[in-house]
């Protein structure tokens, strides 16, 4: 990584969740939610299949933020706010936009969208540089 | 009274009360679980070579946010018709309304180490009813504090629940 200036792009990233993932993010997580492994449930619900949860899609806006810092960053802080519901198999992209960079601190702005680029997931990622 | 009304009463209620629960002495093997579900056998890797030669090592950054619960149970007889356990759903036991994640808001403190045994403290924090596009719905606000037994904060978690009314109220409950 070239040293970061507010404004700047970080490489799109393009990924999908699969139904097996749910299933054993659900399972390591603990979190038995019928919306996240059992597709009938998530249609009463009105969801076209299993969801993706929101903490994974926290993990996901952390890992490729700290995927594109480097290995001498680390996690300060990230906070998202849900917009709408991804489920699995749904092609997503992972998008960031440097904020701020001050000192050994960098502040992403982050989001997770759609393929039609409805955003799932928008928030913020601060990353202490090592 | 509406189920919405029943939720933002019993949450007034609760505000500010705090619990604790023992989430138990985290191991490598959670860890290493957790990193899996991620697909990430890097980490696995770099940790299993670190506790073979007993070095400490730290959980994945999100690990204690990310757990939803560490209760032993409930058994599958026990829980509500969406699967959640009672204590998961603050509020909202018994009425048919149906609950996603609104956000999550995680400050990393300090790393978790294996071995370590961390204390969850909950509340819910804020309660308000909201109108959104789909309709009137509860937005809760619940706070939890990873702690170890010294005291040393690990992680804070703020994060958001929207309540709305069950699609099919006959069957939510």
């Amino acid at each position: 990584m070239n040293t970061p200036v507010a404004g700047d792009s970080c490489p799109l990233q393009r990924y999908t969740h699969s139904t097996v993932q749910l299933f054993r993010f659900s399972a390591v997580s603990w979190n038995s939610h019928r919306i996240h492994y059992d597709s009938g449930f998530a249609a009463s619900e009105g969801f076209p299949d299993v969801v993706v949860q929101s903490t994974l899609h926290g993990e996901t806006l952390t890992r490729y933020a700290l995927a594109w810092a480097g290995p001498n960053s680390r996690l300060e802080t990230v906070s998202w706010r849900n917009r709408t519901t991804a489920v699995a198999g749904e092609p997503l992209t992972w998008t960031a936009t440097v904020r701020a960079v001050e000192g050994a601190r960098v502040s992403l702005d982050v989001a997770v969208v759609k393929a039609d680029g409805t955003p799932c997931v928008t928030g913020s990622v601060e990353l202490a540089l090592v | 009274m509406s189920a919405l009304d029943e939720v933002l009463a019993r949450a007034h209620r609760l505000v500010g009360r705090w619990e604790d629960e023992d989430c138990g002495t985290v191991t490598v093997k959670d860890f290493c679980r957790y990193a899996a579900a991620l697909n990430d056998a890097d980490y696995i890797r770099r940790a299993r070579e670190q506790d073979a030669a007993g070095a400490p090592v730290d959980a994945p950054a999100l690990f204690l946010a990310a757990t939803m619960s560490w209760e032993d149970g409930p058994p599958e007889g026990e829980l509500r018709p969406d699967g959640l356990a009672a204590r998961e759903s603050p509020c909202t036991e018994g009425l048919p309304v149906r609950q996603v994640h609104g956000g999550q808001s995680v400050r990393l403190l300090r790393a978790p180490v294996a071995g370590s045994r961390v204390t969850a403290s909950r509340a819910v924090i804020s309660a308000e009813r909201k109108q959104g596009r789909s309709g009137p719905f509860v937005l809760l606000g619940l706070a939890t504090r990873f702690t170890t037994a010294d005291g040393t904060e690990l992680t804070a978690v703020d994060e958001t629940i929207v309540v709305q009314e069950a699609l099919d109220p006959a069957g939510a409950a």
